[in-house]
């Protein structure tokens, strides 16, 4: 048979409009072709027509049929086209990419940087700021302090009468509660005692700050009160770490200080409500929030307060009230002042200058971080403005070099959309590699993060990567990707072909672009000197605090802390001869030089208590109570102490022997000014004692903050039941640690040894959050500005590519390598010069934010400001170096052929 | 014997379009004239039924339609047998050989044993 000529007309259109008309074609064709068939066979028109119909069927079901076939049939095949368009422009972006490896490498690591830091940053702010609290209402929180006119304190812990007394008349605190923080020692059935961070509660704290214990109950009115049988709430660690999460653990019971208290309860994790600020707010009393170092509350007692008419004259409590509903601060505060003065009349002896304070809980928790944190987030915020102007300018480079591409596939009938999806593609491709790398180093980098963060800030056990966060930062990321990706597209669709394709060198879109970029880099270098600026004054800081002397010489001494149990140290001369013991021989241990045993150690701002002079009682009624510190004969050789005048105690200040005492600096300057110290008296704990010398200050309250007046009692006259051995070696402190935990464990193998570190590390430990600060802030200066001199060097690059021409006839007309040069460093310099003005500028207005976080330098000091401008001149010449040296090797004859 | 007394198997349709498709590109009236010459009349297709047939085969990619023009010059859709239609033309004619042999044996058996 014949085969039908078959000549080919179009493609089968692809659109749902026309399936219609084609499945009426071709059934059309198909009748006719019959009808025509029919009437040759002899039929009429009419009974051709029927006769058709008839063999077909029903042509309308049929028909519609068809349609429905077709329209599904092109639906998946534009899907399919779709999906085969993307993974074509992705294949082809991603090897254009790969053919310019160190472009690739560049925008992906910036883009990573960017979005990693900020995503981590700003998940530690959103973790310790933001997140609410798991508290109820906790803006109705205060923290009550007792003020001391006197000594002019504002936050002290409260006696337990007064606490009483507030709590029973306060109409505006609808509640008000307390805790005293304790270091006890906990023994398990199997294992080593350790010592433990425990709060001493009212019943009523839990219950007001809305925790909910995970197993058992809290505490009840019963079990807190005097000779109540002994209880205790454990923490979630604990739980873990001791009973394996048992949910029987209310049958269990736990030994603590050698007594077995009964387990009511398991507290969350999550139950912190901040006691570490608290107690770093306080004035003393602070507990174990001295000890520097991480510390988790790991058990809760009822306080069982006793409060003897006796014990008014001593603070052990902090207080922490709930408002009541609609009461405002300034009211509750009005009412709780007259309260106090009514105290203050009532017990006149030891109340005199007391007052209450109150302050907002989430003010006292979240206020001494807030500053960094929010300094943090700032200067990350730069960060990821730098590292987008940078990625920005590295695309605008590769558009600008692949202008002639482009136009030349333009003319040749690309569509504006073939091209703009593939340039979507490639930026697409470029933020896709940089949000992964992004976070990635946003999980190391928190990682290291908390690794660093001082134990002072709060919550950082809650930090954890935000999604919100991380979609923030990479939808910013993102859009300047895409944004700088296609503007080569919006380009060309204003610009003219012509004028592109006749080079790029002349077209104003080159030049534009080149105005673009030379702004971009000074923004660059702008942002960076900023940051630098930042960085450097903490630096200085730092440094200056460094060079803060302690009045005490931190190096090559090991200091232990510990506290003897009442239950077997119950009488002095059994705390005195273990003390004899302990020090006699840690002596005997090889590379000790000298050891001394004191009530605190020099950076443990201890307790405060009343002096009087003799003869000078009035005077008396004013003056601050001094911190009360016990020493050994060796303590000063120990520490390295200085003498100012008198002497230090030695052996013959025995109890035998008459009371003395050594006093400050501070204490000589506050109590005995103008007149000569040694020899006076002072009534200190019912005895008289007389000063014998005055040493130097030990800056006991930190470097940052002012000595406090301190006085000094020999241990053989008023023993301790606990506190800090301090051991001065002649090698490495911490490689003495283990001999003296052995040393404590021979001698009493119950007793726990804690706060084990070299003197050094307590020291470095005070400055944590300020080191913190600094080592970030200064990290992202340094990416910054390597991002920023990344930008430079770009951009000089790229002009000695683009001035190639130039400089070659400049060379052919006797331009010798060095007009070259400085013609390229000249650009450098004059990029360099622009942004270090306006980074300085902005330096200035923008570092006083720093306040407080600064130590003896100015927000504006210029020593730190010229380093930094030093700096960043430097490495930006350098970064113009490199693409000047390559100008200086075009060849003039070459250059002239080229093009 | 009078036209049209074959009634057509169930699923045999496709192999017949293949197989008519088999030798170059067709219109469906074309293929309909084709089966019936070929078959001297004796197998008649529901040309209603051919229709989506052949674009259901379409769909799945067996076939490829595209609009020409015939020896009059009159504009018809034309079917073409894909690489895909060829592999499934030979799928179709060994299932159909398989089948057509096992009726064979059936009805050439003579006696139970």
């Amino acid at each position: 048979m014949n085969w039908p000529e078959f000549r080919r007309a179009f493609r089968l259109p692809l659109g749902k409009r026309a399936v219609k008309g084609e499945v009426a074609a071709e059934l059309e064709f198909h009748l006719q072709g019959r009808i025509e068939e029919l009437m040759a066979a002899g039929l009429s028109r009419t009974e051709a027509e029927r006769e058709a119909r008839a063999r077909f069927g029903d042509l309308p079901r049929i028909g519609a049929e068809l349609e429905r076939i077709d329209r599904e049939m092109v639906r998946r095949r534009s899907l399919a086209e779709w999906l085969e368009g993307w993974r074509r422009d992705l294949r082809q972006a991603f090897r254009s990419l790969r053919r310019t490896p160190g472009f690739t490498a560049v925008a992906v690591l910036t883009l990573g940087l960017g979005i990693g830091a900020n995503t981590a940053i700003f998940s530690v702010v959103d973790g310790v700021l933001l997140r609410p609290a798991p508290f109820q209402e906790m803006d109705r929180l205060v923290m009550v302090w007792q003020t001391d006119r006197k000594s002019g304190t504002l936050r002290e812990p409260a006696s337990l009468p007064d606490y009483f007394d507030l709590q029973r008349e306060s109409r505006r605190l609808d509640r008000l509660a307390g805790f005293v923080p304790a270091e006890i020692t906990l023994t398990p059935d199997d294992g080593e005692p350790s010592r433990v961070a425990t709060l001493l509660m009212t019943h009523g704290l839990l219950p007001m700050l809305g925790i909910t214990p995970l197993a058992g109950r809290g505490f009840t009115p019963e079990e807190d009160r005097p000779g109540a049988p002994r209880v205790v709430l454990i923490g979630e660690e604990l739980w873990e770490r001791l009973f394996l999460r048992d949910p029987a653990i209310t049958n269990k019971s736990l030994r603590l200080n050698d007594i077995p208290h009964a387990i009511v309860g398991v507290l969350p994790a999550s139950a912190d409500f901040g006691t570490l600020q608290i107690l770093g707010a306080a004035a003393y009393g602070r507990g174990f929030a001295d000890r520097g170092g991480p510390a988790r509350v790991d058990a809760w007692l009822p306080l069982r307060p006793n409060p003897t008419p006796e014990s008014r004259g001593t603070h052990p409590l902090l207080m922490v009230g709930r408002l009541g509903a609609g009461v405002g601060l300034e009211p509750a505060q009005e009412e709780l002042t007259t309260l106090a003065a009514g105290l203050e009349r009532t017990y006149a002896q030891s109340n005199d200058g007391r007052g209450i304070f109150l302050e907002a809980l989430p003010e006292v928790v979240f206020g001494p971080v807030r500053p960094a944190l929010l300094v943090l987030l700032g200067a990350v915020a730069l960060v990821l403005l730098v590292a987008c102007a940078n990625v920005a300018n590295l695309l605008l480079a590769r558009a600008t070099t692949r202008m002639r591409e482009v136009t030349v596939r333009a003319a040749l009938g690309a569509s504006g959309r073939r091209l703009a999806a593939q340039f979507f593609a490639e930026s697409a491709l470029l933020t896709g590699a940089g949000v992964i790398l992004g976070l990635g180093l946003a999980v190391v980098g928190l990682r290291a993060l908390m690794g660093m963060a001082p134990s002072d800030i709060p919550r950082v056990g809650s930090i954890g990567i935000d999604a919100r966060v991380l979609g923030v930062t990479m939808a910013v990321a993102a859009g300047v990707g895409l944004l700088f990706g296609i503007l080569p597209m919006l380009q060309l669709r204003g610009g003219n072909i012509q004028s592109l394709l006749q080079g790029e060198r002349g077209s104003s879109a080159g030049k534009r672009h080149r105005r673009l970029r030379s702004a971009l880099v000074m923004a660059e270098l702008a942002l960076a000197v900023m940051l630098m600026a930042g960085a450097g004054l903490l630096i200085r800081s730092f440094w200056r605090l460094h060079q803060v002397d302690p009045g005490f010489a931190a190096e090559r001494v090991l200091k232990a802390e510990f506290e003897l149990p009442r239950s077997r140290y119950s009488r002095r001369i059994e705390a005195q001869r273990f003390a004899d013991e302990l020090r006699r021989r840690v002596s005997a241990l090889p590379g000790v030089v000298s050891v001394a045993i004191a009530g605190s150690h020099p950076l443990d701002a201890g307790f405060t208590s009343s002096i009087v002079v003799p003869g000078r009682e009035a005077e008396a009624a004013d003056w601050p109570e001094p911190s009360i510190r016990r020493v050994d004969a060796g303590y000063f050789r120990t520490v390295g102490g200085t003498l100012v005048a008198g002497r230090f105690f030695d052996a013959s200040d025995d109890v035998e022997a008459a009371p003395v005492l050594l006093i400050n600096e501070a204490a000589g300057a506050q109590f005995f000014r103008g007149t000569n110290p040694l020899g006076q008296r002072i009534s200190l704990w019912g005895a008289q004692r007389t000063v014998v010398g005055v040493v130097g200050n030990e800056r006991i309250h930190g470097l940052v903050a002012a000595t406090p007046p301190a006085v000094y009692m020999p241990v053989t006259q008023e023993p301790v039941s606990g506190g800090s051995l301090l051991v001065r070696v002649r090698g490495n402190p911490a490689g003495l640690a283990p001999a003296v935990r052995a040393t404590v464990r021979e001698l009493d193998p119950g007793l726990a040894l804690f706060g084990v570190e070299p003197l050094g590390e307590t020291l470095s430990n005070s400055l944590g959050q300020r080191r913190f600060t600094m080592v970030v802030l200064g990290a992202f200066a340094a990416v910054s500005l390597l991002l920023a001199v990344i930008g430079v060097h770009g951009v000089l690059s790229y002009t000695v590519a683009q001035r190639t021409r130039e400089i070659g006839i400049r060379m052919a007309l006797g331009a010798d390598q060095g007009n070259v040069r400085t013609l390229v460093v000249g650009q450098g310099a004059v990029l360099a010069g622009a942004g270090l003005a306006i980074g300085l500028l902005g330096a200035f207005a923008l570092t006083r934010v720093l306040g407080t976080l600064l130590y003896g330098v100015g927000a504006t000091d210029p020593v730190t400001f010229g380093a930094v401008a030093l700096l960043l001149g430097g490495v930006a010449l350098l970064a113009s170096y490199f693409p000047a040296r390559k100008a200086t090797r075009v060849s003039p004859v070459e250059a002239l052929r080229e093009e | 014997m009078a036209p049209s007394d074959l009634e057509l198997l169930r699923g045999t349709l496709d192999l017949i379009l293949l197989k008519t498709l088999s030798w170059g590109p067709l219109h469906g009236l074309a293929v309909v004239r084709w089966i019936e010459q070929t078959t001297h009349q004796r197998l008649q297709i529901e040309e209603g039924a051919l229709y989506p047939a052949l674009h259901r085969m379409e769909q799945r990619g067996w076939l490829e339609a595209e609009w020409g023009y015939t020896d009059q010059g009159r504009r018809a859709k034309y079917y073409q047998l894909t690489a895909l239609g060829r592999r499934q033309l030979a799928l179709e004619l060994r299932k159909w050989s398989r089948y057509s042999e096992a009726m064979g044996m059936v009805i050439a058996a003579e006696a139970r044993p």
